[in-house]
């Protein structure tokens, strides 16, 4: 599935509230099977450009279509071929394990036999076996980031949206993250757009970087990481890695320093 | 060794000073009455209460107002949570009949409920009716509004979730907005209970013409000074409080263990 994304504008406020344009003008086309990480300093309205491809935000202005390069004509409803996975996880605290796994299959009217048996299996898959009935309040943060995981892969949708998965883990944890990620992608070739302020990050998960600006967000730049699939972390010390990022940072620093700028004016002002 | 002794040091303190500061408290007590000789209808000894109370228990009294004042607290209890719940529900799910509620709710709840006493014994009597309704009406509104405020509050991140997982809107409030407000009915119930048990032990002092419960006790032992029979009256209406509240959040716990946990 490509994610066309045409002039998307969206301005936050408005009436008696000073308008903020979080996107401006925005267009880029995601291209059907490819990890697309979205970069940029905090409020640049990447994650709502995650909210608006997944038809849980409406933008002020602009469209955005997604397109099965197999049958173009065919209009397709927003969000029904997304699911995204939050910065915040948004599981449910009463829900179990496998009840959380298994809510879209629920709310779609799955049986329980079915849908039990498919919730076992993903929490197999992402290492959570024997966890099942376990609330997420006693999980670890990583533990919990998989659960989150689990439950979008289950809707077998072809877009995935990650809205700063990781950004919440410790180190450590966020490499295993980081690497189960890869190991998912490279065996379902889904289409990903993942938001990320973590410039090694993008790079070591992308097939393309794509650079926003400070507020309003546009697209400074997209990069391509030709580096070759599957990934790996020792790639980050590879000499192509450090050109990637060095371009990258060059980048960003200039728009996390205008970022830095519109606070203190935000500051100054109220 | 160090960590030994500061964890000791905290049991003692979380453990052996709130129980001691009690036994304290009585020991003091007993020793002023009995050392400055203070007429037992102004201020009875801890021991002679003890006394009094073990006899009220043993010909049986005790136990019959108390038993009379708890089923009273229960049912009114029961129709302000079945009624404040739904009424909570109802508003948190449709934007007309909270409009609606509010007007009266918003008349209602400063007014103080004890001044619907002689109103209620005007069209009620002094039966049983009235002692239930004046509580169950009093204790409606905590329950209605925190249920209300636990619908109105709940996570928006978690309805826009449910809904990215295909819920419809009806599935995200019963799947999702209803459960997270659980934390706040049940915070709302905790009120409703306070105020229940306030409510009916006021009720039974006024118009006692059942001449039963805590209430009637009370002020039944007040009229005639006998001050030991109030002081038992108001021990066993303490331990017996205590015990309800903790009753409820032991519920609480077993219906909903996530509200409850610190690491969410």
């Amino acid at each position: 599935m490509d994610v066309l994304v045409e002039n998307v504008t969206q301005v936050w406020g408005g009436g008696s509230r000073a308008e903020v344009v979080a996107l401006d003008h925005l267009s880029h086309r995601f291209r059907s099977g490819r990890f697309a990480c979205l970069l940029g300093p905090s409020g640049c309205g990447k994650s709502t450009l995650a909210q608006i491809v997944g038809g849980l935000e409406s933008a002020t202005s602009g469209s955005v279509r997604i397109v099965d390069p197999a049958a173009p004509a065919v209009a397709r409803p927003l969000g029904a071929d997304s699911v995204m996975v939050w910065q915040t996880l948004n599981l449910f605290p009463w829900r179990s394990v496998i009840d959380n796994v298994a809510f879209g299959l629920e709310v779609r009217g799955v049986p329980p036999a079915e849908r039990y048996a498919r919730a076992r299996t993903l929490i197999a898959s992402v290492g959570l076996r024997g966890f099942e009935k376990h609330l997420p309040g006693q999980l670890s943060g990583g533990m919990r980031q998989r659960v989150a995981l689990a439950r979008a892969l289950i809707m077998e949708r072809p877009i995935l949206l990650m809205d700063e998965p990781f950004a919440a883990l410790d180190a450590q944890t966020k490499i295993v993250m980081q690497e189960e990620l890869l190991r998912i992608f490279e065996a379902t070739r889904k289409t990903i757009l993942f938001v990320t302020h973590a410039i090694e990050e993008a790079i070591l998960l992308g097939d393309e970087v794509v650079v926003m600006t400070a507020r309003p967000g546009r697209i400074k730049e997209v990069i391509p990481v030709d580096l070759p699939r599957p990934r790996s972390l020792e790639m980050v010390s590879s000499p192509e890695f450090g050109a990637l990022f060095d371009r990258v940072f060059h980048l960003i620093r200039e728009e996390v320093t205008a970022a830095m700028r519109q606070q203190d004016q935000m500051a100054a002002a109220s | 060794m160090t960590r030994k002794q500061g964890k000791g040091a905290a049991w003692f303190a979380e453990r052996v000073l709130p129980i001691g500061s009690v036994v304290l408290f009585v020991l003091v007590w007993e020793v002023y009455v009995r050392a400055r000789g203070i007429a037992p209808i102004y201020l009875p000894a801890p021991s002679a209460i003890a006394v009094y109370l073990w006899r009220m228990i043993l010909d049986g009294t005790m136990e019959y107002h108390l038993g009379v004042t708890l089923l009273r607290i229960f049912a009114g209890f029961a129709v302000a949570a079945v009624a404040g719940v739904a009424l909570g529900v109802a508003m948190g799910m449709s934007r007309i009949v909270a409009a609606v509620a509010d007007v009266w709710i918003a008349a209602l709840y400063p007014l103080p409920k004890i001044s619907l006493i002689p109103l209620l014994i005007i069209w009620l009597g002094t039966g049983e009716a009235y002692r239930i309704v004046i509580s169950a009406v009093t204790a409606f509104f905590p329950i209605v509004i925190s249920t209300y405020a636990g619908i109105r509050q709940a996570d928006r991140g978690l309805v826009k979730a449910a809904q990215d997982l295909g819920a419809n809107a009806r599935q995200i409030q019963l799947k999702v907005v209803i459960p997270a407000a659980i934390p706040a009915i049940f915070a709302g119930l905790h009120l409703g209970m306070g105020v229940t048990i306030i409510l009916i032990v006021a009720a039974e002092m006024i118009g006692g013409s059942s001449q039963s419960g805590m209430g009637y006790l009370l002020i039944n032992a007040g009229q005639v000074m006998e001050t030991e029979k109030v002081f038992a009256s108001l021990v066993v209406l303490a331990v017996v409080g205590a015990i309800v509240i903790k009753l409820q959040q032991w519920t609480d716990r077993r219906v909903a263990p996530w509200a409850h946990r610190d690491d969410r």
